[in-house]
Formats: structure tokens, sequence, C-alpha cells
């Protein structure tokens, strides 16, 4: 069943077109990753989709209605766990889950009850005394997205839930995803991640420049860059032969030397896998070789002839 | 009710705020009559602190906006209006009790000289929402806490100079005296001198009105941008 329905969604800031035209659909149960650059507009849409900013023009339906008149119906189903984390540095974490909660109308036993679940579920119970200040990165991100689970939405959306945190910390986090997805909860996830996405999404939609440029599961958004293939190479020695050697081959698009590693780019289906190996035998040896599937990085690479984010860090 | 149940927990928390409404009242009880003001001087002043209360009181509304959980309020099913009814609602209620025991303390310590006390708690009360959403209107119109904390602080003395609060306004050029009525710190001054020179409740609706239209101008504007 389709949750979310977005058609033709367009957003100005001034001159700035932010979103051109955006179509977004979501069906119950997914987990929707929205992969984009910085400045792609990922944040826009999701805001459009809550209601918290008006649109320019396009049309909006969650759970089946639109937002004008049915705007808190609307909201009591969503969750929304902000890219910058907000919440009450005064308050403790269990004093924080509280007024999220209350605000969704949770009150007396109930709200204790979904409190405590909601802290252990986040793995934070021992520190619901405790007040945000004293928390890590890793902890801080899980305290913000706990105020978004509570009142246990329905749609659950992710505006890059795990910015700036350690590798542990962000398998904690991805983990907890697959859970409230196992749950039933239908989740928008939206990262700079390859490899998240990856990971936990079955469905993807990727956004640039206020555009959704690609759609699809990440299997068939690979297919549409079957056509390469990527080996990389670790010889003994490397030649300036051995690399004019390897760049005569039919359908070797690209060497690049790195040391003593090779990366070539070369068409699938010309079989060069093999004539790679004997070549690189014959001039000396063959340390390793690895022949890669495109990742939804090379996608998106392919599609914007840019790459989605340099390195690991923020 | 929610907002407003945390706005006590919130405000109640700042050891600055439990400072603020410990010492500056109780001291302000204790100040002695004035040379030309018919009542002690704390009385005299107490819009000033009124008006710091209030901002304050309403600095809660601007961390939301600066750290920024307004957005999850924003994406919460509460109506724009419901949330600022409810900070609203619970600043008047801390600004009141403290109204009511400034007063209190007032009689205790200044017995007859406080005249009229009930209607002077009446008076301080309309002046609480003017400050309350004077403040409000101000903070619309910032996105630094901090700037909009500290011009706050300085307008409020300026307001409080310039309206009478701290000399007869007779003092003034006339024409400060006529840009006077234009401030809502002037109606409370005025106010009080009435009430103190024997004025009837007849005599007080003028100021009262005032006070009640600038309360309303300032929670229009306050409530005119929206915050989410
Ligand atoms: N309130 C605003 N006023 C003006 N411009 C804005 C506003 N919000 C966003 N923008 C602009 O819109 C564009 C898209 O921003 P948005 O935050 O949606 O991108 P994003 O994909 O979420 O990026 P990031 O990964 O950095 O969070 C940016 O160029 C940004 O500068
Ligand atoms: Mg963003």
């Amino acid at each position: 069943m389709t949750i979310v329905h977005m058609k033709d969604i367009v957003k100005r800031y001034g001159n700035q077109l932010v979103l051109d035209y955006v179509d977004l659909d979501m069906v119950e149960g997914e987990i929707l990753g929205l992969l984009g650059p910085n400045g792609a507009g990922k944040t826009t849409l999701i805001h459009a989709l809550i209601g918290l900013i008006k649109i320019d023009a396009g049309d909006i339906q969650v759970f089946g209605t639109s937002h004008k008149g049915n705007s808190l119906d609307i909201k009591r189903q969503l969750g929304l766990v902000t890219q910058d984390i907000s919440i009450y540095e005064d308050l403790t974490a269990r004093e924080n889950l509280e007024f999220f909660g209350g605000i969704y109308g949770l009150k007396g036993q109930v709200l204790k009850e979904r409190v405590a679940e909601t802290l252990s579920f986040v793995g934070l119970s021992e520190y619901a005394n405790k007040l945000p200040a004293k928390f890590s990165g890793g902890m801080l991100r899980r305290l913000n997205i706990a105020c978004a689970l509570v009142h246990r939405p329905k749609l659950l959306i992710m505006d890059e839930p795990t910015v700036g945190i350690d590798p542990q910390s962000r398998n904690h986090i991805l983990e907890t995803v697959r859970e409230l997805n196992r749950q039933g909860t239908t989740i928008l996830y939206t990262t700079h991640y390859m490899e998240e996405v990856q990971s936990i999404a079955s469905r993807v939609v990727i956004m640039d420049q206020g555009h959704v440029i690609a759609e699809g599961t990440i299997r068939e958004l690979v297919e549409r860059i079957q056509h390469e293939e990527k080996i990389s190479l670790e010889v003994a020695e490397v030649s300036g032969e051995l690399i004019s050697r390897l760049k005569k081959l039919n359908g070797i698009k690209q060497v690049i030397q790195k040391g003593n590693e090779l990366q070539i780019i070369s068409q699938v289906g010309a079989g060069n896998l093999d004539r790679v190996l004997a070549i690189a035998r014959e001039a000396g040896g063959v340390r390793s070789i690895n022949a890669e599937k495109p990742t939804l990085e090379d996608v998106f690479l392919t599609l914007t002839g840019k790459r989605l984010r340099d390195g690991e860090a923020e | 009710m929610t907002v407003f149940s945390f706005v006590f927990k919130r405000f109640f928390k700042g050891v600055a705020n439990i400072a603020f409404i410990s010492i500056i009242p109780l001291a302000a009880i204790f100040l002695p009559l004035g040379e030309w003001h018919p009542l002690p001087g704390g009385f005299q002043y107490y819009g000033i602190i009124q008006l710091f209360l209030a901002a304050r009181l309403s600095g809660i509304i601007l961390e939301d906006r600066s750290n920024k959980t307004l957005l999850r309020i924003g994406a919460a099913p509460i109506s724009h209006f419901q949330y600022l009814f409810q900070n609203t609602l619970a600043y008047s209620l801390i600004m009141l009790m403290i109204n009511l025991l400034f007063v209190l303390g007032g009689v205790l310590v200044h017995g007859e000289v406080l005249i009229n006390p009930g209607i002077l708690l009446v008076l301080y009360t309309f002046f609480g929402m003017l400050a309350i959403s004077f403040s409000l209107a101000w903070f619309s119109l910032f996105d630094n806490k901090e700037a909009a904390f500290s011009v706050l602080t300085g307008l409020a003395m300026l307001m409080a100079m310039l309206g009478g609060m701290m000399w007869p306004i007779q003092a003034m050029p006339l024409l400060l005296q006529r840009t006077a009525l234009l401030l809502p710190t002037y109606w409370l001054a005025e106010a009080i001198l009435r009430l103190a020179g024997g004025a009837t409740i007849s005599q007080l609706i003028m100021p009262i009105a005032m006070m009640l239209l600038f309360s309303i101008g300032f929670i229009f504007l306050g409530s005119r941008k929206r915050l989410f």
C-alpha cells in the first residue's frame, strides 16, 4: 500500500530552485534510502513531506490524505529524526523522551512505559537520569533517534541519523533501524553514506541538485551500469610495458596505477579478467587479483560524474 | 498540556532563574520611599523587574528555536497556536505568582504605606501580561538568543526611564513627555501614580485599557512569524 505520494514538488528559496519537480512514493513496510550529496534537497523534501514548509507547487499525500486540514492527523503517525541533534540539554534523557512523547498525546502510565521501552531499545536505560551534556556523540545520536520513537510512528523519517559518529555506534543504529522495520515501521532513511543504504535499504532514491536522478532497488540501479567492471590487481613490480600492454587489450577503458596496485576499468563481458591475469603473470607474478562488482557509489559516479563524498568524515 | 508543564520544569531548573526570582523581588520589597514617588521604591520600579522576568521566561521559546527542538515540535501533532498558548499561559502563571508574593511581601514590610495593594496587584498583572507579550514579539525578531537578550535588557531600561518609572515624567522635555505616551511602561507608571493619588477604578480604566491594547498588539506581532 502506498503511504507517501509526492508528485511534482517544486520548492524555491529566493531564486534558488531547491526542489525541481520531484516525485517520491513510499509503500508500507519498506526502508527507502534517500541518497544525495550536500545541498541536494533531501532535508527540504522531507520537511515538505511532513508539512513543515510550504511548497510552491506539487501534490503531497501521506497516509492517503493531504496536509490541508489533516496535518495533525498525519503528524500523529510520523516520527522525525532530525539531521541536527535537537534535544533539551537541561533535561535528562528520560525527561526529553517524556516531553517528546507527551506532545504526541501520550500520558500517565502509558507514557512512562513507552519511555522506558524506548530507552532500553536504544541502549540508554542506564543513562535515563543523566543530562545529555555528559553523553558521547553516539549516545546523543541514539537519544536523538529515541525522541522520535516514543509514540511509535508508522512512518519514521530519519534525516542523516548517523552523521559524525564512530563505526560501533553506527552499527548499533543500523541494527536499531532494521529491528524497527521488522516490527512493521516504514522508514525513510536519508544519508550520504552508500554503505548504509546498501546494507539496510530495500529501495533507493538518488537526488542531486533538486532532481531525482535515479530510483529503484539496489540491484536495478547497479544493473544500469553493469557494462563496466573494476579489476584490482596487485603485482610484484609495475613496469611501463605492463601498463601499455594492458591498455592495448580490447574493452579496457582505463588503467590507474597506485604503487604496486593497478586498477583496471573494463567492459563487462569482454573476457578481460583472464587476459589481464595472463599478462600480469608474464610480467613477473601476481600477488592478488579482484574483480569488483559495481556499487551504488559507482552508480552515483556514473550518473553525476562526481563522487558522493570524499572519505568517511563529515 | 506537555508544553505547559515543561515550562515549569525547565524554568525552575535554571539556577540563574531561581536566583533572579528569589533575590531581586525580595530586595526590591525593602527599598525605602523615594523623594518624589508616593510608593516605596521597589513598587515604583517593579515594572522593570517584570520586564526582565518576562524576558527570562520567554527565553524558553527562544531556546526551542536555537536548540532546534522547535523543528521536532513542528513535526508533532501540536498546532502553532497550542504551542504559543501553553507557553504563554505558563509564563503568565509564574509571573502572577511572583507578583502576588511581591505585593504580599510589600504589605508585610510597609503596611499602610502601600496604598491599595489589591488594585496594585491587578495593575502588575496587566503589566506582566504586557511584558510577556512584548518579549515574545521582540524575540520573534531574532534568531540569536544572546543578541536578543542583551538588546532587550537595554531596551527595557530605556523604556522604564522614558516611561516615567525612574523620575517624574514632567521632568523631561515636552517632546519626550509626548512620546512617552507611546511607551507601554508609561501606562503602568501613570496607573500607579493615579492609584497612589487615590484614584477610583474608573480613573484607572484608561491606563489598563492601554496596557491591554499594547499586549494584544505585541501578541499579534509575536505570533505572526511562523515558528514552524
Ligand atoms: N531555509 C532556507 N533558506 C534558504 N535556502 C535554503 C533553506 N533551506 C535549504 N536551503 C537551500 O536549499 C538547498 C538544499 O538544502 P537541503 O538542506 O534540503 O539539502 P540536503 O540534501 O539536506 O543537504 P545536506 O546533506 O547538507 O543536509 C541548499 O542549497 C540550501 O542552501
Ligand atoms: Mg539535509
